[in-house]
């Protein structure tokens, strides 16, 4: 049985009439790097605050490695490091020592030489007001107050916002080693999906509140792929294909779609549907996503 | 040893990992005794989840292609050769990726056969 460091049970939340969760079933492993992708709006943010007992759902409840997120909030909060969207900090008159110093209270874990590890490994320099920080010197600094107490679980809220091409990817080669020091559990929410591709194993697509898809990515690369076919002149597609279907790009002859199910069930369906397929590539992450939020749209 | 991963390809990227150190083989650039990466040197070049690394690792170790010397690392072991199954493999996986290509491309197999052989002779001259 796969332990879950996150595990949610029809998680649904409204702001007013508006649906920000519905009745969402993550699930996700100990160990794993976990995308969470969506669009602006589709409830990725409120996810993680839910999470950390920042808001309340409506219905269904969330666990944290077996925590109940809101009877055990203080406990679950001290499991976690947690990188919010904002690059606002409450504290702005402040340096970024007595800042670091501040949190660092927070958590027993505390480990300061990791931490004055961070701040030389980022860059931050530690006498400068939290208020004057660019948004990449933001982020950076908010990467150390996440890190530096080594939690077993790491929420990150578009980590890369922000950050120059240079910096982003020695962070994230950073957290690949962190990764390799400490044992955790990752979330990162984004829809920068391309930047943090090679580092995600599981994946799971919110589309206005609705969790439409969640897969590990090797399923997913397995499992959603483009098929190029051939088809005769005035050919309609069958009902059954054009449920599955969930992009078409209608070109003449050709025709293009990206399908998800195993690679050989999809051919013999094309090929029943008098459809020769010409060509199968398989997609890149953000492609893949966006796949599954064309469908929900129609 | 230079591992590259290709964000189009299909397979999974412990599978590529385990095919980079497989090409490294069959081509000498990586020899019995030499060690590879750490598992969070690679990870942290490669931007992966060490745990990527660690399956790439673990299967290579299964397959005998490599060892752990406790507290040391990780090393080619002594006993791989290029062998010519590993070198038939290679050349099969090159001809399948130029067969699909010529596939895409509406090109038949002699055609793509003799435009090979064709160029190879220019090169050679």
């Amino acid at each position: 049985m796969t332990a879950f460091a996150v595990a949610t049970h029809g998680l649904s939340m409204r702001y007013g009439k508006q649906a920000a969760l519905s009745a969402v079933d993550l699930r996700i492993p100990e160990g794993a790097v976990y995308v969470l992708i969506g669009a602006n709006g589709a409830g990725k943010s409120t996810m993680m605050k839910v999470l950390l007992n920042l808001e309340r759902p409506d219905a269904g409840r969330a666990e944290v490695f077996g925590l109940d997120t809101r009877s055990q909030g203080p406990q679950v909060r001290a499991q976690v490091g947690y990188m919010p969207e904002s690059h606002e900090h409450a504290y702005a008159w402040i340096t970024c020592e007595r800042l670091i110093r501040h949190v660092a209270r927070n958590y027993p874990a505390w480990d300061h030489e990791y931490a004055a590890q961070l701040i030389r490994i980022f860059g931050v320099r530690p006498d400068r007001k939290v208020g004057t920080l660019s948004k990449g010197e933001n982020r950076r600094l908010q990467f150390i107050l996440a890190l530096a107490h080594r939690p077993p679980l790491l929420l990150l809220d578009e980590p890369t916002d922000g950050l120059d091409p240079v910096v982003r990817n020695r962070t994230l080669a950073h957290l690949a080693e962190h990764l390799a020091d400490t044992p955790t559990t990752v979330v990162i929410a984004t829809h920068h999906i391309h930047e943090v591709e090679s580092l995600a194993d599981r994946v799971g697509v919110l589309s206005a509140g609705r969790l439409v898809a969640q897969m590990s990515r090797d399923e997913l690369r397995r499992t959603v792929l483009r098929y190029r076919v051939e088809v005769p002149e005035g050919w309609e597609a069958p009902p059954e294909l054009r449920i599955a279907s969930l992009r078409r790009s209608p070109g003449g002859r050709e025709a293009q779609w990206t399908l998800a199910g195993e690679e050989r069930d999809v051919t013999a369906r094309l090929a029943a549907a008098g459809a020769t397929v010409r060509d199968v590539t398989p997609l890149a992450l953000e492609e893949a996503a966006l796949a599954f939020l064309a469908g929900e749209e129609k | 040893m230079l591992v590259n991963l290709d964000p189009n390809d299909g397979r999974p990227l412990y599978l590529q990992i385990m095919d980079e150190v497989r090409r490294a083989l069959a081509v000498g650039t990586l020899r019995a005794e030499d060690p590879l990466p750490s598992v969070r040197e690679l990870a942290a070049e490669l931007v992966v989840n060490p745990r990527t690394v660690s399956q790439a690792y673990q299967e290579l170790e299964r397959a005998g292609v490599i060892y752990v010397r406790r507290g040391q690392g990780t090393f080619v072991s002594p006993t791989v050769r290029r062998s010519a199954g590993e070198r038939r493999s290679l050349a099969l996986a090159v001809a399948k990726r130029a067969l699909l290509e010529a596939r895409r491309n509406g090109v038949g197999v002699e055609e793509l056969v003799t435009m090979i052989q064709k160029l190879a002779a220019r090169e050679d001259e």
